[in-house]
């Protein structure tokens, strides 16, 4: 499915990307140097695509999905969705992007106005975009009801009268509302117990095929990603330390954190190993050079060169890179 | 009907075997009374813990794993909980007899707990180093009988937890400390006393894997070193593959079904353990382009419960039977427990 997505070109190209926070101090707010969120990423999202992002917290995961749906200006790069300049569209184009990309975020409970009933929280999106009379807007809100699987009679009710399953589905018809080509999962099932997990999955993937959307689907869950996802980018302090189709990064990871996230996932079945698999991580930064690789405090493989020199994604095997210099 | 005999039979087995266990539940009833109604929170549970073994108890939100924790350690808020009737055996005592007193001496010393949210319980105005000095000054004077030995103490249990340069981090406040670190310090609150059962309420749910598999590994080795034994709530069937003995699945306030680790996994029995097993995605459903196993509706209001068995309108092998009477427990080969009506014979 790669091979077609490439002739259309991609929806989302992020190249390069860097954003700093500048920390600072002190009763006059003295400037104490900065944060790197994101390093230098550089993705491209096809049409039709779910393109995992996986990482622990604090990786930078959620500054580059905020850089995406342009709630944040970039430091240095830059970002072309449909052609649109994110990091610097203003007036028309920027509501051309708002309404290209929108977003499902973890918490169902946070993320829904409780003093608004169903109908008025769909709407809205449409209101702001001025799209349709009220009665076809009216429409609209119905037909987004049944695509994500709720009842008409529901329309009325407040936020509370729902379980969290049923509330991230109004989260993705309110995503939907306006059309969106690329949808932005911000972890949208690791809030929902096991079972309710599965449905909202299922309902993303359906949604996907019916509607041609493409998803940015970011997760620490690594079963949940590879399920739905066609690549899967990886993150480590704010860089892409590996990108491949799902089916390549689990059957080969190439990268050392790639294969610690690996092992220590617990797998359903009793008796295989009877013990977590980890590798004992030393996050300390190093006093050394401030370009090692960020792995070679921990990587038991590491070499002279990682001390010396961050790696950058190169393709280590057809369409799979990695940002490693020991990896083949 | 002769499911009484079933229950009757399965308790009287539990009680003539009697030492080994370390924990037993029986009939337990837990409601809260609320101005909407009575709400039944733990609805007859039965359940065994062995010596040194870990127990593991999975559902969804709102099936009574927490109210669960919470009555055995009697730290249900009454009212409007009460504690309706059943008895908790903890070697032989019966928890729900003792007063206030009696289970101040329990709590914290022989039965401890870890909670979900490392961040929230511990104290941000005191030290870590004096948040577990307290534990063992409140519980073993004898072991604290100067600040200097409880502080040694103290720094032995960092050190035992895997907290490095454990004699400077004890001066940290928590705020310093990551969420695995924090996750850490509460266990090692929890061991201080070196109890015999640990209740671990989703120890690992707000952390990374990597961390998680460093906590659980934690846990493992020190259950091997201590002998304590482990009450495990979680959702995480792998999590649960991976580190216990036995296996509850609860359900709407009841244990569904109940047996050791490898049985459950390999021939899970109740259509609701059957549903969650096969709801967890996998890489292979994926590149077999199977969509993923989903049990339809939402987990039942605990105010209004439906008739029959609590599950039946969510069951895909649902029978007559189901939807008017409430199935007993029905005891199957190797001590495999199910409440389920296709197990009747």
């Amino acid at each position: 499915m790669l091979e077609v997505c490439e002739l259309t070109g991609p929806l989302l190209q992020i190249r390069g990307v860097r954003k700093v926070y500048p920390l600072s101090s002190g009763v006059f707010r003295k400037s104490a140097g900065s944060i790197t969120a994101v390093d230098g990423v550089t993705l491209d999202i096809y049409p039709n695509e779910t393109l995992g992002l996986v990482g622990e917290s604090g990786c930078g995961k959620t500054t580059l999905s905020k850089l995406v749906l342009a709630l944040e200006e970039p430091s240095d790069g830059c970002i072309l969705f449909d052609d649109v300049d994110v990091g610097h569209a203003k007036g028309d184009s920027l509501e051309k992007l708002r309404k290209g990309v929108q977003v499902v975020f973890q918490d169902p409970f946070g993320s829904l106005n409780p003093r608004r009933r169903v109908r008025s929280i769909i709407e809205e999106p449409m209101i702001i975009h001025r799209e349709g009379t009220k009665a076809q807007r009216m429409e609209r809100v119905h037909e987004l009801l049944r695509m994500v699987g709720l009842h008409e009679d529901m329309l009325n009710r407040y936020p509370h009268e729902f379980s969290g399953g049923q509330r991230q589905r109004i989260c993705i018809a309110r995503a939907l509302a306006v059309h969106p080509k690329l949808l932005i999962c911000d972890e949208p099932v690791s809030a929902l117990d096991v079972s309710i997990q599965a449905q909202v999955i299922n309902l993303l993937v359906d949604l996907q095929k019916e509607l041609e959307l493409s998803y940015l689907f970011i997760s620490h869950n690594l079963s949940v990603v590879g399920y739905i996802s066609h690549r899967i980018a990886v993150m480590y302090k704010g860089r892409i330390v590996e990108l491949a189709g799902s089916d390549s990064l689990f059957e080969g990871p190439l990268h050392p954190y790639t294969k610690c996230l690996m092992a220590a996932v617990p797998e359903p079945k009793p008796g295989q190993s009877r013990r977590f698999k980890y590798v004992r991580r030393n996050d300390i930064p190093a006093a050394g050079s401030q370009s090692a690789c960020a792995c070679s405090t921990w990587c038991p493989d590491a070499a002279g060169e990682c001390g010396r020199e961050t790696p950058g994604l190169r393709e280590a095997r057809p369409g799979h890179f990695v940002a490693c210099h020991l990896a083949d | 009907m002769n499911h009484k005999d079933v229950e009757k039979k399965n308790k009287g087995d539990t009680r003539s075997e009697g030492r080994e266990y370390l924990l037993e539940i029986q009939d337990l009833h837990t409601y809260f009374h609320t101005p909407e109604g009575t709400v039944k929170a733990l609805n007859g549970v039965d359940l065994v813990l062995k010596r040194g073994h870990t127990l593991s108890i999975v559902g969804e939100s709102g099936c009574g794993k927490t109210v669960l924790a919470m009555t055995i350690l009697r730290l249900i808020p009454q009212p409007p909980g009460r504690i309706e009737r059943g008895r908790i055996l903890f070697e032989g005592t019966d928890l729900l007899s003792l007063d206030d007193e009696g289970i101040r001496a329990i709590r914290g010393n022989k039965i401890s707990m870890i909670f979900q949210e490392p961040m929230t319980s511990l104290n941000p105005v005191f030290t870590i180093g004096s948040q577990i000095e307290e534990v063992i000054a409140l519980h073993q004077p004898e072991a604290a009988s100067t600040r200097k030995q409880a502080r040694e103490t103290a720094v032995e249990m960092l050190d035992m937890v895997g907290i490095p340069f454990a004699e400077k981090r004890i001066d940290d406040y928590p705020h310093q400390l990551s969420g695995g670190m924090r996750q850490r310090v509460m266990i090692a609150m929890a061991l201080a006393c070196k109890p015999s059962l640990m209740i671990a309420d989703e120890p690992t749910t707000a952390l990374d894997v990597t961390t998680q598999a460093q906590i659980l590994s934690l846990m493992a080795d020190l259950k091997e070193e201590t002998g304590t034994s482990i009450i495990l709530v979680t959702h995480d069937l792998g999590v649960v593959a991976q580190s216990c003995e036995e296996v509850a699945v609860m359900y709407t306030g009841n244990v569904v079904e109940y047996a050791g680790v490898e049985d459950i996994f390999a021939l899970p029995l109740h259509p609701y353990t059957k549903g969650l097993m096969r709801s967890v995605p996998t890489i292979d459903a994926r590149q077999k382009g199977e969509s993923l196993h989903a049990i339809p509706g939402n987990v039942p209001m605990l105010k209004d419960m439906p008739g029959g068995c609590t599950f039946h309108n969510r069951c895909e092998e649902v029978m007559e039977i189901c939807r008017k009477e409430f199935p007993p427990v029905f005891v199957l080969h190797s001590g495999h427990c199910v409440r389920c009506w296709r197990y009747a014979n």
